[in-house]
């Protein structure tokens, strides 16, 4: 028995070792980027309270070298793209990735050493799929990314559980614009990006 | 607690049959003059025109590659999971922010106290053994969605966590891994019933419960019969147990919602969709 779960044991590191072997270019990217991420999360030197501002700004340096900020913004505005003027559409792009990067920043700094499996990746065409697993202390979660051919891969959704960020932003930007024009859109995320920069507590405010 | 469920298991009953009948009312109106059938086509928009706009999925959110079929299905299957009508928003609405508030006001900072006084590994054998606990909703969604597998390990866990894990405490078979896979044993009767085939229906806010659909609702009720605490005598202990099941969940999730709420600008709406597509992926999990 216990001879049988040593060759399966050595079976799947092959397999392992196989995969990441295979792992294409985009998983390469993507993999580099993450690496990235972790280095300057897991960098001791940045740790302290003083440095924060540093550590944000070195994060999302990163973050734009692996992200296509426009094709992510385009998707989530979905059919109301079109609806923007150019200069409003730059002006979505820019707020939108500077509201993602403020909030997701905020989440990966409770970054604990987790580790990240790259499963499996799949290329079609321009894009490509790849499926990772966050091995947390007592869980593991799937973090899934999909990928762009542009001069570099670039990610342009994250799925989370199954939940697609482009897509939860798009039932929330489809709703605001049924009702508002896109300028008080803009105001709103500017807005909201105002009260994370002064600290404000999400606590009190029901609406968003 | 008898008393309680024989008042509220119908009253939820009869809502829910009204959430349907509205729901299929919406579904089957064929509009009868042009104006209704403009308002219709506006209703029907978003989709139609994400399909002209050209923004097509080639796969679902799992990577499964999605076969187009007639070439005109560019949404996932997760997505029309999402697109659950939600008949009574206002209403929603108005239980989503009273449950907001609960969680700020009091699930929160009773939460935050709790784990300060008691430190993560308790509260980790607490979690089990309430998980543990919960077998019987787990056993019956299996072996109702008929993956004899699954429940046989779930019921392996279970004799093994209680037996050997005092009681659930520890969860001593979390490190055995199954021979074959296995589907996700994380099921419930709501669950079941849309592995079944059946819709949401629609989109419900539950005060206390949070977001839930019309399915999910009575299978919840299914679950609360199922549920070994709600047999507790007398009723203010079952509560207690089940409150203190909560506060002691929330304990490890404190921050979850707080960075939903804070990256969203319709929190409403993005728990609305995040729920639907977490509920659609577990189902096929």
């Amino acid at each position: 028995m216990k001879k049988l779960t040593n060759i399966l044991g050595a079976l799947a590191l092959v397999v392992c070792f196989a995969s990441v072997a295979l792992a294409g270019e985009p998983q390469d990217r993507l993999k580099a980027g993450i690496d990235n991420v972790i280095t300057i999360l897991s960098d001791a030197g940045l740790k302290a309270a003083n440095k924060r501002t540093e550590r944000q700004n070195k994060l999302r340096a990163v973050a734009d070298t692996f992200f296509d900020w426009r094709e992510l913004s385009r998707r989530a505005a979905a059919e109301n793209w079109a609806k923007f003027s150019p200069k409003q559409q730059e002006d979505f792009v820019t707020t939108f990735s500077e509201l993602l990067q403020k909030t997701y920043i905020r989440k990966l700094e409770k970054y604990n050493n987790e580790k990240v499996n790259y499963l499996k990746e799949q290329i079609e065409g321009d894009q490509a799929f790849i499926n990772t697993q966050v091995q947390m202390k007592d869980k593991s979660i799937p973090i899934n990314y999909i990928m762009i051919k542009r001069e570099k891969w670039l990610v342009y959704d994250v799925f989370v559980e199954g939940v697609s960020l482009v897509k939860n932003y798009r039932t929330q930007f489809a709703k605001i614009l049924s009702k508002d024009s896109p300028e008080e859109l803009l105001q709103r995320m500017k807005d909201k990006i105002k009260a994370i920069d002064n600290g404000q507590n999400v606590d009190d405010k029901v609406g968003g | 607690m008898h008393l309680m469920t024989r008042i509220l298991a119908p009253a939820a009953l009869v809502l829910l049959l009204c959430g349907s009948a509205f729901a299929a009312n919406i579904e089957t109106a064929t509009p009868t003059t042009p104006a209704q059938a403009e308002s219709m086509k506006t209703e029907l928009a978003p989709s139609q025109t994400l399909l002209a706009y050209g923004d097509e999925d080639i796969w679902d959110e799992n990577g499964q590659l999605i076969k187009r079929t007639h070439g005109a299905k560019t949404e996932t299957p997760g997505d029309l999971a999402a697109q659950t009508p939600d008949p009574l928003e206002g209403w929603n609405r108005m239980w989503f922010g009273f449950n907001d508030k609960l969680y700020f006001w009091a699930l929160k900072p009773v939460a935050q106290g709790y784990s300060t006084v008691i430190p993560e590994r308790p509260r980790i054998w607490v979690r089990n053994f309430f998980h543990n606990l919960m077998y019987p909703v787990r056993f019956t969604s299996l072996m109702l969605q008929g993956k004899f597998d699954a429940a046989a390990v779930e019921t392996s866990r279970f004799i093994g966590n209680t037996a050997f894990g005092l009681g659930g405490l520890a969860d001593v078979t979390s490190d055995n891994k199954t021979f074959r896979p296995i589907p996700s044993t994380e099921q419930d009767l709501g669950l079941t019933f849309g592995y079944w085939g059946a819709d949401n229906g629609m989109y419900l806010v539950w005060p206390f419960l949070g977001p839930s659909s019309a399915r999910d609702t009575v299978g919840y009720v299914g679950d609360h019969f199922l549920t070994p605490t709600t047999y507790i005598h007398p009723w203010y202990w079952s509560v207690a147990a089940k409150g203190y099941d909560k506060v002691n969940a929330i304990s490890f999730r404190i921050g979850d919602y707080e960075a939903v709420k804070e990256a969203s600008l319709d929190p409403y709406e993005a728990v609305r969709d995040g729920y639907l597509r977490m509920r659609f992926k577990k189902m096929n999990d």
